[in-house]
């Protein structure tokens, strides 16, 4: 592996490189990354959809005669933007949160797999410990990124485009417009902890197969088969222990008297897949051999 | 790809173990029938007083709907928990314009998913039907004929003690006479607490022709068999329920002889 192929960006070594040639700090590391990210159209065009897909997707819930009843805050899709917003939101958990997440994080190590830079990142500019945390904090914070990005453009675009009714709550009462908007903005921020749970196994998948194309779509595909799963009702032990759960868990933020219990056990089943997922990963990237590849 | 499938596996055995260990230390369903009667009578009374507010009317509150609810799973034979589509809730309420019937509920047929949420279907000679028209005369949603609403896993799970009694109905619409001149009526005995116990009089006219009692488990639709001969040239036959357990028809029932 001698020729760089031209689609990394190679950012110079200016920002890598710390104060009188020593191994660059955290800081300028994920600088770094997240100038490589930034150049990457993949990533841009992620972000982009984000922002605007919500808009014809509630355009095209709006328009159904039949509203989708057979998915929670479907049966008031077409008149409620605010049940609108929360039925995006179940579908987005399902699938397209897992998988917007992996599209970077099942990336950022197995992309310098594909253009054979490992050798070039770890021999000159930094170290391995110093190099994982920056990928890994990048990858975060794209996540924490598209989540803002989508949520507030499927909150902006249902309430906007959809029915003007008020939010019906899961025990039956009804939310005045003021506290849905709370609500409904508060329940997308609660699938931040599976995220980044998700986040954390497709770092984990993108480190141990080295593949990008695994990275990105075998989370996804996880998160699917967790869901199924999941709705077994036989399976309840398991269901508690998935890291998909958690995407259901701000249903208690819409029932009167609230409930917050699988909010604190999502957060807790949350940490530990990512905590479990990010050293194994740490362990691979310390103990991998670059010299071969 | 040989590392591709080598991680996926890894991954897949992972969650199999933690869901392994997850059920052996024991994870019972959080889907019981204390939460689902704590948590429907709530959310019914919400959607109604919602009903309310579109066709115009005033007065109800939830304290003054005072909904109970009775609900059980499948037959009795099935236990009360667990997700599925086959719960029954029976719930009854007080409003001064809808008077209950005889038993003192309606029967509301409720899916509930793994997800603690569940889906209501109400009867509609009690709450109405799918669409109603409001005040103003337009046609608009009825919120209490179906909706959806989710309880607290970790929520009181203590009996409520609310219990209400099967309703007894006879479903044959005539009497059949066999081979041997015997005759049989099917009857059907919904859910309810204790199922349905009594005598049933068939009467020829003012004579009694036979007594029948009957002891039967509630959810279950059995043939009575009539130990008596129908008078040939009877045109029909009255049934009298005298029921000691659940709910019977308080008037004779009066079938054709075939």
């Amino acid at each position: 592996m001698t020729t760089l192929p031209a689609p990394t960006p190679t950012v110079a070594t200016s920002p890598a490189h710390g104060p009188a040639g020593r191994a660059a700090g955290l800081g300028a590391v994920l600088a770094w990354e997240v100038r490589k990210l930034v150049a990457q159209l993949r990533v841009r065009v992620v972000l982009l959809a984000a922002l605007v897909v919500p808009v014809p997707v509630a355009l095209a819930i709006s328009a159904q005669s039949q509203p989708p009843k057979d998915t929670l805050f479907g049966r008031y899709a077409t008149t409620s933007g605010w049940s609108l917003a929360l039925l995006i939101l179940g579908f987005a958990g399902q699938w397209a949160l897992p998988l917007l997440t992996s599209i970077v994080a099942g990336d950022v190590f197995s992309s310098e797999d594909q253009h054979g830079t490992w050798k070039t990142v770890l021999t000159r500019s930094t170290g391995r410990s110093t190099l994982f945390w920056a990928k890994v904090l990048a990858a975060t914070g794209f996540a924490v990124v598209v989540l803002a990005v989508l949520g507030a453009a499927t909150i902006a675009s249902s309430v906007l485009l959809g029915g003007g009714a008020p939010l019906t709550g899961l025990s039956g009462q009804t939310i005045g417009d003021g506290q849905a908007l709370v609500l409904v903005a508060a329940a997308w921020a609660s699938t931040l902890p599976p995220l980044l749970a998700f986040t954390a196994l497709a770092v984990l998948i993108s480190v141990a197969t080295r593949s990008s194309a695994a990275g990105i779509a075998a989370p996804a595909a996880l998160g699917l088969v967790m869901q199924l799963v999941g709705a077994l009702g036989s399976l309840q032990g398991l269901r508690t222990v998935l890291p998909t759960t958690p995407f259901e868990a701000w249903h208690g933020l819409l029932t009167a008297p609230r409930f917050t219990g699988p909010l604190v056990e999502g957060l807790v089943v949350s940490a530990v897949w990512a905590a479990a997922a990010l050293a194994i990963a740490y362990v691979l990237v310390r103990r991998r051999d670059v010299t071969g590849g | 790809m040989r590392r591709i499938l080598i991680t996926l596996a890894l991954c897949l055995a992972v969650v199999g173990a933690a869901g392994a260990v997850a059920t052996a230390i024991g994870g019972g369903s959080t889907v019981t029938r204390a939460r689902l009667e704590r948590s429907l009578p709530a959310a019914f009374a919400n959607r109604y007083l919602a009903q309310a507010e579109l066709l115009g009317r005033r007065g109800l509150t939830a304290a003054s709907l005072h909904p109970t609810a009775m609900c059980e799973r499948g037959g009795p034979d099935v236990p009360d928990v667990g997700a599925g589509s086959d719960w029954v809730c029976l719930v009854g309420w007080s409003d001064p314009a809808v008077p209950m019937p005889p038993e003192g509920y309606g029967k509301f047929e409720v899916a509930v998913h793994a997800n603690d949420c569940y889906t209501v279907s109400g009867p509609s000679k009690l709450v109405g039907f799918a669409t109603i028209e409001d005040v103003r005369g337009r046609t608009v949603t009825n919120p209490v004929a179906e909706f959806d609403a989710c309880f607290d896993p970790a929520g009181d799970d203590t009996p409520t003690g609310v219990t209400y009694p099967s309703v007894l109905q006879p479903l044959s619409t005539a009497l059949t006479v066999g081979p041997d001149g015997r005759t049989s009526v099917q009857v059907s005995c919904g859910a309810g607490a204790g199922g349905c116990a009594g005598t049933l009089t068939v009467m020829d006219g003012t004579r009694a022709l036979a007594e029948v009692p009957y002891r039967i488990e509630e959810q279950a639709t059995p043939t009575l068999v009539v130990p008596a001969r129908v008078p040939a040239g009877a045109k029909t036959v009255d049934l009298v329920f005298a029921s000691t357990v659940g709910v019977a028809p308080p008037k004779p029932v009066t079938l054709p002889v075939q």
